[in-house]
């Protein structure tokens, strides 16, 4: 499998891969029988099991942590087509065909149904199809419905409808105005058979602490981290998430833009999109840099052909296929682990400690962007700045080579201020002289 | 004076500095050609020595075209609009002094952009008002220059001046655009005498 990572020209160059594919798991080999169209995973890292809805057995099935069997089946919940599945004290189940949210403890006793809220927030023309669901430390559940486009459908721990969290808005670009003038000038069939402007629903979100992330299927500000207040705080940060140019596929003539299906926010805070196009799984640190990119589409381990849920635990990330109907297991390889701690001391601040693995990063992966960052600003702490200048050069890091030429320039002068200084005045008497001297003649 | 103090003496005195070289017949050509090679480089410099602090190019490939056509074809165009213009504006400079007033306009905007080139190594972002300054300056003495430079080559009225600027870069304009017709149209005859060729090959080899 050939792996690959962008440049600082945002070009597609050949790297080291993070993860490799250990192996996929069939529901035979769970010994629950073969999966149909799985479409969320869960792990649970109280219990150390995986949650995986399994959409077209109408069932939920518990894992173990290892994936070698089936520790329960939560078959007999009368579920139609369950969506998503999110377990904490207990066990949060999107049932998207009987419109319900159904809130179970472990041994699969129900506590709460939540159905379609009567409420004046509430559009009654609106159907109810949950498609995914979280829920917070306070017990408030997130629901994710399909052609909802106000946010997710927020609910309190008693199942009481309290209103819409995290609505994408429409931007007032060029082409929403153009859009507004000429709604007035034309006629209503064609208005009609025009796309409207209206934001993009969730696509599907991770909870991670007080922060929520969400995706949508939209091209700009496709990932959001969204703090309680709903505001996100990506917002300044014009991410590109996914594939920077959407590559043509000859096969199906089609361009394969990226479309994020699932998040998931593994424990050390990095950032895993799910791309169905590509079939890739794109993978940031908290500050949304570029780490990995795995995956793709195929029929080997570790190729996709519709893949529909992502989940990280104990260095693993595990991806659920709907057509191929299996989970496929990628384990850190040992550049990823280097990766991975160099760039948590990185964010954590420790920017001394982090030039070490960075510098082995480089070692093995020369193509590997973020590694020449944390290298720059590494020296820029230590006060190396010549170094940092350089290595920020390659990393097309401009405003760590800024703060590192300060420090440059302010040693130099430090070191040869005298030199400079009488050089000066030599030169402005030389010049001096010289004019009188042919003045005189 | 010399024809290097003449063009220090044109740029330094914005109202009459043009007028008193023509009244005197001065002005170089091959001060001009200079001075426009200088703006060439200026333009390459811009683009490739400027510091790192500041530059935000491309680095991968570097086209050489685009200078050219921001020095060299912009002035010609330049060039040959206002003298196009002129002929209907009862402007008296012939092609040569156009070209020569022009370029030695042009001075302080390419100090400008060697002076920036060479402070970008020495300056951080913070200071970068400084460069501002500089640049600011140079291109509004330049364009007051350009414009004492056509007033005096026609011997123009203030008014006249402006409405053959104007016209000017009406006309450059329309020359442009022409030329990216024509081009255009060179490259298709191409293609279509080209594809000829190649039918005609293969119907004598086959």
């Amino acid at each position: 499998m050939e792996s690959y990572n962008y440049d600082k020209w945002g070009e597609a160059v050949p790297s080291q891969a993070g993860y490799i594919a250990e192996k996929a798991v069939t529901g035979d080999e769970l010994g629950v029988g073969s999966l149909n169209t799985p479409s969320d995973i869960f792990y649970d890292s109280a219990d150390e099991l995986f949650y995986i809805a399994d959409t077209g057995n109408n069932r939920i099935i518990a894992v173990d942590s290892d994936f070698s069997r089936a520790v329960k089946i939560y078959d007999n919940l009368d579920l139609k087509s369950p969506m998503g599945v999110f377990v904490s004290d207990y066990i949060y189940i999107a049932d998207s065909e009987n419109s319900r949210v159904l809130v179970t403890d472990k041994n699969g006793g129900i506590v709460t149904e939540i159905t379609k809220p009567d409420s004046e927030l509430y559009d009654s023309q609106k159907t109810f199809i949950p498609q995914k669901v979280i829920a917070d430390k306070a017990g408030n559940i997130y629901v994710v419905l399909n052609n909802i486009t106000s946010g997710a459908a927020v609910f309190d721990s008693d199942g009481n409808f309290t209103g819409f969290y995290g609505a994408d808005s429409v931007k007032n670009t060029a082409g929403v105005m153009a859009d507004y003038i000429s709604d007035m000038l034309i006629s209503d069939e064609k208005r009609a058979r025009r796309s409207r402007n209206i934001p993009t629903g969730i696509t599907n979100f991770d909870i991670d602490g007080d922060f929520i992330f969400t995706c949508t299927s939209s091209r700009t500000d496709s990932v959001k981290k969204l703090n309680p207040a709903g505001d996100n705080i990506f917002s300044g940060k014009e991410l590109t998430i996914g594939d920077y140019t959407p590559m043509y596929d000859t096969s199906q003539n089609r361009l394969m833009s990226s479309e994020i299906v699932d998040i998931d926010i593994a424990e050390d805070g990095c950032i895993n999109c799910l791309d169905r196009t590509a079939g890739r799984i794109f993978q940031y640190d908290e500050e949304c840099n570029l780490l990995f990119i795995t995956g793709g589409t195929g029929s080997q381990t570790g190729n996709f052909r519709q893949v529909s849920a992502v989940e990280s635990a104990n260095n693993a990330i595990y991806v659920t296929d709907s057509m191929k109907n299996n989970i496929t297991i990628f384990r850190q390889t040992d550049f990823g682990e280097i990766v991975h701690k160099a760039v948590d001391l990185y964010n954590g601040g420790y920017y001394e400690e982090s030039l070490e693995p960075f510098q082995e990063v480089l070692r093995r992966d020369g193509n590997y962007r973020y590694a020449y960052k944390g290298v720059a600003s590494a020296f820029l702490r230590e006060g190396d700045y010549s170094s940092s200048m350089k290595y920020a050069k390659l990393a097309d890091d401009r405003s760590t080579y800024n703060k590192a030429f300060e420090g440059y320039r302010r040693e130099f002068i430090r070191s040869n201020g005298g030199y400079i200084f009488s050089a000066i005045i030599l030169l402005v008497s030389a010049i001096a002289f010289f004019r009188k001297y042919r003045r005189k003649k | 004076m010399n024809q290097l103090q003449w063009l220090k003496y044109a740029v330094t005195h914005l109202s009459d500095g043009f007028e008193e070289m023509r009244w005197k017949k001065s002005g170089s050509m091959k001060i001009a050609w200079i001075l426009l090679t200088l703006l060439f480089f200026s333009r390459i410099a811009q683009e490739r020595l400027y510091g790192f602090q500041f530059r935000e190019s491309y680095d991968k490939t570097f086209s050489v075209i685009p200078c050219i056509i921001s020095s060299f074809v912009i002035f010609f165009a330049w060039v040959t609009a206002n003298n196009a213009v002129s002929t209907f504006l009862d402007g008296e400079g012939s092609t040569k002094n156009i070209f020569i007033y022009s370029s030695y306009a042009l001075v302080p905007y390419i100090a400008q952009s060697l002076i920036n080139t060479v402070l970008s190594h020495f300056l951080i972002k913070d200071e970068y008002v400084f460069m501002q300054v500089i640049e600011i300056t140079g291109v509004i003495w330049s364009v007051i220059l350009i414009f004492s430079a056509v007033k005096a080559v026609h011997q123009y009225t203030f008014m006249r001046t402006i409405a053959s600027v104007l016209l000017t870069i009406v006309a450059m304009f329309i020359m442009l655009f022409l030329l990216i017709l024509f081009m255009a149209l060179v490259q298709q005859l191409y293609m279509f005498i080209s594809t000829i060729y190649t039918e005609l090959l293969y119907r004598i080899r086959g």
